[in-house]
């Protein structure tokens, strides 16, 4: 990730990284056939698809320029 | 591991290889094409792929080895090898009058509206007070609330061993009562060896497997 990266692309790393945190619990919990897997998938991977659901979201919101003199 | 779990699986490890794709090259996303790509990788598959994580967990949470996987279950599920046909839960679990596979689930579940949910709110109970709560010995373990005859009404109403059963029927009251709850199936006296788990080691058990 770069320093250079504009604001969209930002947005859209941080959905990625919450998406993939959020998908890698899921694999997780379907290997771990344990009665608290269910908890950690319903709660922990639940948090983070909203949070990533909700970076994505955002990058389709434009970003306010300053007005051009 | 079942087929399903395992197509989810691929699904979940094909979606994080297509928003790996997103993260290492998100200028992507400036064509049209990429901008369908990313709502696809990142909003739609994600949400596809909670959903059936989620479904596969509760179709496995119904699972007679889900529900024996917490140790204090343990003595629970040895009941159902008695060797004795008194024993409620045995008697049904080798009998196949249940599922074996979700043994549990289709006698302890609430044959009501909003039934599932309700036992998946107790498995949450369960689950809190097996690892932050103080849970009690086996044998001290009792129901939430009173079994309702429902749970048994849903497969035995209808019955002919049931609705023309000697016993049921030398008092002619009795089969009302039954179907109005108000005469329990299982500690009136009539089925009251369900699970009995504190005596599970004078009994004999039942070597073969359902």
């Amino acid at each position: 990730m770069t320093n250079t990266a504009n604001p969209l692309e930002r947005r859209l790393r941080l959905s990625g990284l919450l998406l993939i945190l959020a998908l890698l619990t899921e694999v997780i919990c379907l290997f771990w056939a344990r009665p608290l897997s269910f908890l950690v998938l319903i709660s922990i991977e639940g948090v983070l698809l909203v949070l990533g659901l909700a970076a994505y979201l955002l990058s389709l919101v434009p970003a306010k320029h300053p007005p051009e003199s | 591991m079942p087929l399903q779990t395992s197509l989810i699986i691929a699904v979940v490890l094909l979606s994080i290889a297509l928003i790996g794709v997103l993260l290492a090259r998100p200028s992507i996303t400036n064509t049209r094409g990429g901008k369908m790509m990313a709502f696809l990788v990142l909003f739609l598959l994600p949400i596809l792929c909670f959903g059936m994580g989620a479904t596969s967990e509760m179709e496995r949470s119904k699972s007679t080895e889900f529900c024996l996987s917490c140790h204090i279950m343990e003595p629970y599920g040895e009941s159902l090898h008695v060797d004795d046909p008194t024993y409620l839960a045995a008697a049904h679990f080798q009998n196949h009058r249940v599922p074996a596979q979700q043994a549990c689930y289709t006698c302890h579940t609430n044959y009501a509206m909003f039934g599932s949910f309700k036992a998946k709110l107790h498995g949450l109970r369960h689950v809190y007070i097996y690892y932050l709560g103080s849970p009690p010995a086996p044998e001290k373990i009792k129901l939430y609330e009173p079994y309702n005859n429902r749970e048994c009404l849903h497969c035995h109403l209808g019955a002919r061993s049931f609705e023309q059963g000697a016993v049921h029927n030398a008092d002619p009251d009795l089969l009302r009562a039954v179907k109005a709850n108000k005469v329990s199936c299982v500690s009136s006296g009539c089925h009251e060896t369900v699970h009995n788990v504190a005596t599970l080691g004078k009994v004999k058990m039942w070597a073969g497997q359902p």
